[in-house]
C-alpha cells in the first residue's frame, strides 16, 4: 500500500515541480530537426580514434572490479587522458551551439570486452542525457544504443517526456563505428536540476 | 440492574482516570540522554542513564549554571500511561529577560535501519504547551512520553545570579511542579568559535521538495521569489543561531550553474563580461553584510565563507581551455566580481574559490576535488597563475583557493603551497600527517577537515567528537559534508540522519528550517570548547587538551592520530580504500562510540575551571 503511494506521490511531485511540458508539434518537431542537423554533423566532425584513447588503461581495468571493503574502487580509479578529454569536449561543446536553444552533445562509448555495457564518457554544462544515471560509472546498453552502435544509423529518441535525444555514430579512421553521440536537449530546461 | 451497571462503568472510568492523573509524571534529563516515546532513555545513550538525576539537587529541584553569552540545555519528558491531556508550562523570573526560555516539542522518528524510535528533529513551541498523548502527528501506538528539549538562553549582558523558575505539568486536575534553579556565571562564553563548524549543502533545487507548499503557490517564479531568498537566509541563520556556517555550492560536475548563485554572462571572449546582479546581490547581499542575521540572537554578522561560482566551465567557457580566450574570459569576469564585492564592500568574507568536480562524472578531465592523479595539481597551478591575474595585489576583497584534499594531500601541501590556502581534508587521511595543521597554520593558511554527521542511531555525544577533535588537533574547522538532506520520509521511515542537521519546519507550519537535537548537542559542545580554549592564558593549550581528552573518553591526544602508515610512502594513485581503513584502525578502535556522557564531562571541566577563575 505504502509503496504504491509513495510512486503515486512521487510523480505527483515531479510534475507538479517541473510542470508538464508542453510545445506546440511544430516546435517539437524543430527542435528535433535541430538536433538531427547537430548529430549528423557530430558524425562526421567527432574524430573516434582520439575517443579512443580518452579513458586511461588503468581505469578499464577497474571498471568493473568490485571489492565488498572498497566499494568506491572502480571510480577512485577512474582516469583519462586529459589531452584527449580536452579535444573531444571542445568538439562536442562546438557542436552543441550549432541547436539555436540549450543543448548537450555527450559522447558515449562501448566497453571492450563488456558486450552489453556502455559508458558516458564526456558530459557537458547543461547536464543534459536520457540516458545517464547520475553517477554511474558504466549501464546497460540501451537497444537504441546498440542499433547506432551496429547500423551506424542515427537514432531520434524521445522516451522521457519533454526530452529528445538523437544518438549518432562516432567513426575512428578505419570506419569503425568505436561510440556515439547523444545531442539533447529537453522543452522545458529545469535551471536547478543537477546543480551538485 | 441498569442503574447498577452505569455506576459500575462510572466508577471503574473514574477510578482508571485517577490511576493516569496519579501517574502522570513530569521527569528532567540531561541533554545527553534522549528518552523514547514510551520513557525509556533510547539505547545508544544507556552508558550514560547513571547521570539521569544529576540535574536534580536534594529538593528535587532542577539546578541549571550556565556562562553568559550562550545556552544551556535539558530534556523535559511528560509521562502518562494513559492517553490523555495535558498543559506543559516552563518558566523563569527574569524581569531584565536576559534569560529566556525556547521550548522544542521532540519528534520522534521511525528509523527504518532498526525499527525504533528517536528523537531528533525540535519543533519550537510557546512555553505552555498543550497537547495530547499519544501526540496526534507523531502517530505513534501506545505513546507513553512526549519529551521536550528546553534551551536556555543567557543574554552575554545578563546578570550573574541566581533566578528561580518552574516547570509544570497539569493533566486534568492534576499538576505537577518541578521547581528550576537558573545559576547565572559571571564568565561569557568568547563570541568568537575556536573551531568553525561548517554545514554543506548543494544547489538549492531540494528546498522546492522540502517547502512543496511554498513552492506550489508560485510555481513559475518560486526560485526567484522573496521567499525563496528568505528560506535560504533562514537557512544560514539557524546554522549560525547554532555556531554554525552554512555552504551552499551553486554549481554541478558539469559547469552549470544556479541561476542564484552567479551574476549573469553575456558576450564570448575578450566580450564576455557580466550583464546583471540581481539576482545575485538578492541572494548574497544580506548574507554577504550581515542583515540577513539582524533577527538572530547573535546579531548580524557578514558570513565568514562563501562559495564562488567559478567552476572549469565559469565564468570562462571550457571550449577555450589553455587558449587566449579562456584567460580573458575568466580575468575579465573574475575581475568584474572583485570590483562589485568591493564597491558593495562585501570585504570581511572569504570568497573561495572551489572545484568540486571529479572526473568519474564526467565533465572535466581532472579531478578538482579529492586528487588522487598527481598530474591533476598542473590545473590548480593554471588557475592560480589566472586568480592572480584577475585580482589587484591590494584588493581589500579576501578571495581564498580552497582544495578539498584527501589521497594526495601530503603532495598538495607542497606542490600547491601559495596557491590553495584553504584546505579542507579528509580526516582519516589527515590524522596521518600530525604535523601538517601546525604547518599549515604556521604559513598562513586556514586547515579544515571534513566528515558526516553521525545517525540518530549512534550516541548523543557522537556529533561532538567533529568540533572537538577539530580543537584537539589544533585545525581551524570541522565540515559535515551534507546536513540538509533528512531523506523521503524522515518523520516516519527515517534514514538516521547522516545527512541533515535540520528538517524543514513545513509541516508545522513554519516558513522556516527547524533545528535537531544533534545539532543543540553540537552547539553546546562549541560553546564548552570556546571556554576552554579562551583560559589558555591561565593553563597551557596542550594540558586544557589533554584534560579534556581524558574527560571525554579516556584517551591521551595521541589516540587523537595514526601512526604514519607504510602505504603513505607509495604514489597516491596506488593507495586502496581498504589499505586507509586499515591504516585508521588505531582511532576507530580508540575513540568509536563515545560514552552518551563524554561531552557532558568536558563541560563538567570547562564549568570547573571557570569556577577557579572566579
Amino acid at each position: 500500500m505504502k509503496i504504491p503511494y509513495l510512486i503515486v506521490l512521487s510523480v505527483s511531485f515531479t510534475f507538479a515541480t517541473v510542470g508538464t511540458p508542453k510545445l506546440s508539434p511544430e516546435a517539437s518537431v524543430a527542435m528535433q530537426k535541430e538536433l538531427e542537423d547537430v548529430a549528423r554533423v557530430g558524425s562526421v566532425m567527432v574524430d573516434g580514434d582520439v575517443c579512443q584513447k580518452i579513458v586511461t588503461e588503468q581505469a578499464k581495468g577497474f571498471l568493473f572490479v568490485t571489492v565488498p571493503r572498497d566499494r568506491f574502487l572502480a571510480g577512485d580509479n577512474y582516469d583519462v587522458d586529459d589531452a584527449a578529454f580536452n579535444t573531444v569536449k571542445k568538439t562536442l561543446i562546438r557542436l552543441s551551439h550549432l541547436a539555436s536553444f540549450p543543448a548537450d552533445v555527450n559522447l558515449w562509448m562501448p566497453i571492450e570486452r563488456h558486450p552489453g555495457k556502455i559508458q558516458l564518457v564526456i558530459r557537458n554544462r547543461n547536464e543534459m542525457s536520457q540516458f545517464w544515471n547520475w553517477g554511474e560509472l558504466y549501464g546497460d546498453m540501451d537497444p537504441q544504443m546498440e542499433t547506432v552502435l551496429k547500423t551506424g544509423q542515427r537514432v531520434t529518441v524521445t522516451n522521457k517526456p519533454g526530452w529528445i535525444s538523437v544518438l549518432a555514430p562516432v567513426y575512428n579512421s578505419l570506419g569503425d563505428v568505436v561510440g556515439l553521440i547523444e545531442t539533447v536537449s529537453q522543452i522545458k530546461v529545469d535551471a536547478h536540476e543537477n546543480v551538485k | 440492574m441498569r442503574r447498577l451497571q452505569a455506576r459500575f462503568v462510572f466508577s471503574f472510568l473514574m477510578a482508571m482516570y485517577s490511576q493516569v492523573l496519579f501517574a502522570a509524571d513530569l521527569e528532567a534529563l540531561p541533554g545527553f540522554l534522549r528518552s523514547d516515546p514510551f520513557g525509556a532513555i533510547v539505547a545508544p545513550d544507556r552508558s550514560g542513564a547513571d547521570l539521569a538525576s544529576t540535574l536534580y539537587d536534594a529538593q528535587h529541584r532542577i539546578m541549571l549554571t550556565g556562562s553568559r553569552g550562550g545556552y544551556v540545555s535539558f530534556h523535559l519528558v511528560v509521562k502518562l500511561p494513559l492517553p490523555g491531556l495535558y498543559t506543559l508550562d516552563v518558566k523563569i523570573s527574569d524581569p531584565t529577560n536576559k534569560v529566556q526560555i525556547d521550548l522544542f516539542r521532540e519528534w520522534f522518528h521511525l528509523t527504518d535501519s532498526d525499527k525504533h524510535y528517536y528523537p531528533d528533529a525540535l519543533i519550537p513551541v510557546h512555553s505552555t504547551y498543550s497537547s495530547r498523548l499519544p501526540e496526534p502527528d507523531n502517530r505513534i501506538p501506545q505513546q507513553t512520553a512526549q519529551a521536550f528539549w528546553v534551551d536556555v538562553y543567557i543574554a552575554p549582558d545578563a546578570h550573574p545570579g541566581t533566578l528561580s523558575g518552574s516547570a509544570t505539568l497539569k493533566a486534568g486536575t492534576k499538576m505537577m511542579t518541578l521547581p528550576i534553579q537558573v545559576t547565572v556565571l559571571a564568565s561569557v562564553i568568547p563570541k568568537e568559535d575556536v573551531v568553525t563548524i561548517d554545514h554543506n549543502s548543494y544547489g538549492s533545487s531540494w528546498l522546492a521538495q522540502q517547502f512543496a507548499a511554498s513552492y506550489q503557490r508560485n510555481p513559475d517564479h518560486w526560485f526567484e521569489s522573496d521567499q525563496f531568498f528568505g528560506l535560504i537566509h533562514a537557512y544560514h541563520r539557524v546554522f549560525y543561531e547554532h555556531r554554525g556556517i552554512f555552504h551552499q555550492l551553486g554549481y554541478g560536475h558539469s559547469g552549470k550553474v544556479g541561476p542564484e548563485f552567479a551574476p549573469v554572462l553575456d558576450g564570448s571572449g575578450k566580450r564576455k563580461h557580466i550583464t546583471n546582479w540581481s539576482l545575485y546581490d538578492r541572494h548574497y547581499g544580506p548574507l554577504l553584510d550581515g542583515t540577513a542575521f539582524s533577527p538572530s540572537r547573535r546579531g548580524p554578522r557578514p558570513i565568514p565563507f562563501v562559495y564562488l561560482p567559478i567552476n572549469p566551465e565559469w565564468p570562462a567557457s571550457y571550449e577555450f581551455w589553455g587558449e587566449a580566450g579562456y584567460e580573458a574570459e575568466f580575468v575579465n569576469v573574475v575581475s568584474e566580481m572583485e570590483r562589485h564585492f568591493r564597491e558593495k564592500r562585501w570585504t570581511q568574507t572569504n570568497f573561495e574559490v572551489f572545484f568540486n568536480h571529479k572526473k568519474r562524472y564526467k565533465g572535466f578531465p581532472w579531478d578538482g576535488d579529492e586528487v588522487r592523479f598527481p598530474k591533476d595539481l598542473k590545473y590548480f597551478n593554471e588557475y592560480g597563475r589566472l586568480l592572480k591575474e584577475a585580482l589587484p595585489a591590494d584588493t581589500p576583497v579576501h578571495f581564498l583557493f580552497r582544495a578539498d584534499v584527501s589521497w594526495d594531500m601530503e603532495q598538495q601541501f607542497k606542490v600547491l603551497d601559495g596557491v590553495v590556502k584553504l584546505w579542507c581534508a579528509g580526516g582519516g587521511i589527515l590524522s596521518f600527517y600530525k604535523d601538517a595543521p601546525k604547518m599549515l597554520r604556521n604559513r598562513g593558511d586556514v586547515i579544515w577537515y571534513y566528515g558526516g554527521p553521525p545517525s540518530v542511531t549512534d550516541s548523543s555525544a557522537a556529533i561532538t567528537e567533529f568540533p572537538l577533535r577539530a580543537w584537539l588537533w589544533g585545525v581551524n574547522g570541522y565540515v559535515h559534508w551534507l546536513t540538509v538532506s533528512p531523506g523521503e520520509d524522515p518523520w516516519f521511515h527515517f534514514d538516521g540522519g547522516q545527512t541533515a542537521l535540520v528538517y524543514s519546519g513545513e509541516r508545522f507550519g513554519l516558513t522556516e528550517p527547524i533545528p535537531s537535537i544533534r545539532l543543540k548537542i553540537q552547539r553546546n559542545c562549541l560553546q564548552d570548547l570556546a571556554v576552554l580554549d579562551s583560559l589558555k592564558g591561565r593553563k597551557s593549550l596542550d594540558s586544557l587538551r589533554a584534560e579534556a581528552a581524558r574527560r571525554y573518553n579516556d584517551s591521551s591526544l595521541d589516540d587523537w592520530w595514526n601512526p604514519r602508515p607504510a602505504l603513505a610512502d607509495l604514489p597516491s594513485d596506488q593507495w586502496l580504500g581498504s589499505a586507509i581503513d586499515d591504516a585508521t584502525r588505531h582511532t576507530q578502535q580508540a575513540l568509536q562510540h563515545p560514552a552518551a556522557s563524554a561531552a557532558h564531562k568536558v563541560h563538567q571541566y570547562a564549568l570547573s575551571l571557570q569556577a577557579e577563575a572566579k
